[in-house]
């Protein structure tokens, strides 16, 4: 049996184009806001934190008072230790969250939404529960569980015989339990994603692949999976931008700690900022976290869009 | 010219940025009625403020041209608040600091010197020691107010348990205790520590340190490779190789709570070293069981002579920014709120606020004043320690090098490096954080 790629049928998309110069009159007016609220909050903001990022700036006094820098808070990273310990340690964290949030989302929402079961709603807006809660209030929930001895999670595991895992108190572990609390939190906004794309794709597919005698995991493989391509960039890149964005939990639960084992760069940036007053080497953190993010993003809208 | 472009457009915003950055009003030093305002930054709970707020409207009425505006912000805010907003128009007239805190805000202009009457009443109202602290590029920089120190916490329920008399007093006794109060079928550790938290991971550490004749600074360079503290920290491996420390039930929070004190609490700790601050903490999660705490000067380590706790303190500081007058009344003001006139019983309000949290005044006559509260066995303890205390070496640069420390204290304490590769990290990091802020 064989069952051929069919592209998507194409949308109907709007195929009016621009006409002479009174059209792109109209569209440049139309489009100003955007393009002004965008260069206010996004543009100003980055090339604000470039500028600072090659100064000296405590923050106590004016920004006019900064003191010029060049390239030397990039210097400093560049032989930080600690710096380059977050940044190992962001990246354990980005690719443990990726690799265990989109496998488990695209799990969840084929089970959400091919069996006809009913409560299938009640269960999705469940899991989306979770990503509305705000952070805060839930990291000191989890922050409870997690309590070493003491703790739900450890006295359940001591029924087993299992002792000592140490959860937020061990250095070994400390990064994986903020893993399994992150996942846990989105992978229900994954899921959703995920159920959206499915409704995407055409009936006809699967009818014609039944016909030719195709199975469940056949039509998963060869028409959900690749049919969820744009769904599934779409995921990944929102993932990895999130897990890297991550703050409050580690702000609250660990502090960076035990011995620096969830030090990532986000709540490096903070502290070098806030307590250290170090604003320019905080911003040096920032801008190239930023270009970090850039070259990742690009990477793998480009891995994706080889595949396709 | 798509180049040249993008130059204009760049250098426009940057001209932009800085017209928003000039942006902003002259300050409101003046009201609508003429009085001078003034704003109080602190970081007290709800509690304190509203004695606080009482204090001001005794302080308004006697001084109709003043108007005095209290900001309380969380702990952890605060310092961030102070640099958001401390040479804005519209920043705090006077900010609650952490001396740690002091030598950057004094770099800054955020920390005035005070006025000749003020820097006397200071020097001739607080002890020496802390006068010290507050004194940055030879003038007085504020009023001291809270003092916190380091003083070994016990569970004496435990220790009667396990038929031991007495806490310990030398580090060899430290250990044995220790030994004898661990039983790992209870979940019991016989010595805390407590890690994800600088302070908290530093304090308890450097008063061994400072007790067995060691300390962090030599003016401003690092002592972390010396004899002493390669010892102190050898005492931490030995305590977690012993089994007494247990690293997991180390930790501490953002809010500093977390299992350090719960197992405290819970008596699965018999003895950690803390500051009296914590009091409030304890009596309210132990209820009765607070009875059996008992305090104790830090054990002596063999290089030591003589316990002496890590202490540091609290000030209250006036805002340079701030316009003449309000600067003027900001000093009136808090020589008021830190005057024998303000509060009960010959305590100045700023005394009374404090004891209302546990917290130990530093005003000499505030502790004359409060000598009954004072004298209950856990405050007591501390207060006898007071005088030998040894104060956190108040550097700029301080509060990046307290981490560094901490890393590496924590790397040894979770047995990922040996002390004396530790400290020879610590010692450079240390250092160059030093050096760097000396630029």
């Amino acid at each position: 049996m064989t069952i051929t790629r069919q592209a998507a049928p194409a949308a109907p998309v709007a195929t009016a184009k621009l006409g002479g110069p009174s059209d792109r009159k109209w569209a440049a007016i139309f489009v100003s806001p955007a393009v002004l609220i965008m260069t206010a909050f996004m543009l100003v903001p980055i090339l604000l934190t470039l500028w600072i990022s090659l100064h000296e700036w405590s923050m106590l006094t004016p920004i006019g008072d900064m003191t010029w820098r060049g390239l030397g808070n990039y210097a400093d990273l560049i032989g930080d230790p600690a710096f380059r310990g977050s940044m190992r340690n962001t990246i354990v964290y980005v690719l443990l969250v990726v690799a265990l949030t989109v496998p488990l989302a695209v799990l969840l929402g084929l089970l959400l939404y091919f069996p006809r079961v009913g409560g299938k709603g009640a269960v999705r807006t469940a899991l989306f529960a979770t990503y509305v809660i705000p952070t805060v209030a839930i990291a000191m929930v989890w922050g409870a569980l997690y309590a070493p001895t003491y703790g739900p999670f450890d006295q359940i595991l001591g029924w087993f015989g299992i002792s000592g895992v140490g959860w937020l108190s061990s250095p070994s572990t400390a990064l994986i339990s903020l893993v399994i609390f992150h996942v846990w939190q989105m992978v229900g906004y994954y899921t959703v994603l995920v159920v959206a794309g499915l409704t995407q794709i055409p009936g006809d597919l699967y009818e014609v692949a039944r016909v030719d005698g195709a199975g469940f995991w056949r039509q998963t493989v060869s028409i959900t999976l690749p049919m969820l391509g744009r769904t599934m960039t779409f995921i990944v890149l929102v993932a990895v931008v999130n897990a890297v964005q991550v703050f409050d939990p580690i702000y609250i639960l660990t502090q960076g700690g035990p011995a620096g084992s969830t030090d990532i760069v986000s709540f490096s940036i903070q502290r070098a900022a806030f307590q250290y007053g170090l604003a320019g080497q905080a911003s040096a953190m920032a801008f190239s976290l930023f270009i970090v993010m850039i070259a990742v993003v690009a990477a793998i809208m480009a891995a994706m869009r080889r595949r396709r | 010219m798509v180049g040249l472009n993008r130059g204009r457009w760049m250098v426009s915003a940057l001209a932009a940025l800085t017209m928003l950055a000039a942006c902003g009003s002259d300050g409101a030093e003046s009201g609508e009625d003429g009085n001078v305002q003034i704003s109080f930054l602190t970081h007290w709970g709800p509690d304190q403020v509203t004695m606080l707020n009482e204090a001001v409207e005794a302080f308004e009425e006697e001084n109709p041209d003043i108007s005095v505006e209290v900001r309380a912000v969380p702990f952890a805010n605060l310092l961030s608040t102070l640099r958001t907003q401390g040479s804005s128009p519209n920043g705090p007239t006077m900010a609650s600091v952490y001396d740690l805190w002091l030598p950057e805000l004094v770099r800054d202009g955020l920390a005035a010197p005070a006025p000749d009457a003020v820097a006397d009443e200071v020097t001739s109202g607080w002890p020496e020691n802390l006068v010290d602290v507050i004194t940055v590029d030879d003038a007085v920089r504020g009023f001291p107010n809270e003092v916190n120190l380091y003083a070994l916490n016990y569970n004496k329920a435990l220790f009667d348990e396990a038929g031991i008399d007495a806490p310990p007093t030398t580090w060899d006794e430290l250990r044995d205790t220790a030994e004898q109060l661990t039983d790992p079928e209870k979940g019991q550790q016989g010595f805390g520590v407590i890690t994800s938290w600088p302070a908290g991971s530093v304090h308890p550490w450097l008063s061994l340190v400072a007790s067995n004749g060691g300390q962090l600074l030599d003016g401003n360079t690092a002592q972390l490779e010396a004899g002493p503290v390669l010892e102190t920290t050898q005492l931490y491996a030995d305590l977690v190789a012993d089994g007494s420390t247990v690293p997991e039930m180390s930790t501490a929070n953002a809010n500093t709570t977390g299992p350090y004190l719960d197992n405290f609490v819970n008596g699965k700790t018999a003895m950690i070293i803390m500051a009296n601050w914590w009091k409030g903490s304890l009596s309210e999660a132990m209820g009765d069981r607070f009875d059996d705490v008992g305090v104790a000067p830090i054990p002596v380590g063999p290089s030591g002579s003589e316990p002496t706790g890590v202490s540091y303190s609290w000030l209250t500081v006036v805002n340079e920014q701030a316009q003449p007058a309000q600067q003027e009344a900001a000093w009136k003001f808090l020589s008021w709120l830190n005057g024998e006139s303000s509060g009960e019983d010959g305590s100045s309000a700023m005394g009374d606020i404090l004891m209302s949290m546990g917290i130990l005044p530093s005003r000499t006559g505030d502790l004359d004043a409060h000598a009954d509260d004072l004298s209950d066995p856990f405050l007591s303890a501390y207060v006898d320690q007071l005088p030998a205390a040894t104060p956190f070496p108040i550097v700029l640069g301080g509060e990046e090098l307290t981490v560094s420390v901490q890393q590496q204290l924590e790397n040894v304490i979770f047995g990922s490096s040996d002390p004396e590769t530790a400290m020879g990290q610590a010692q450079s990091e240390a250092q160059a954080i030093l050096d760097k802020s000396g630029e």
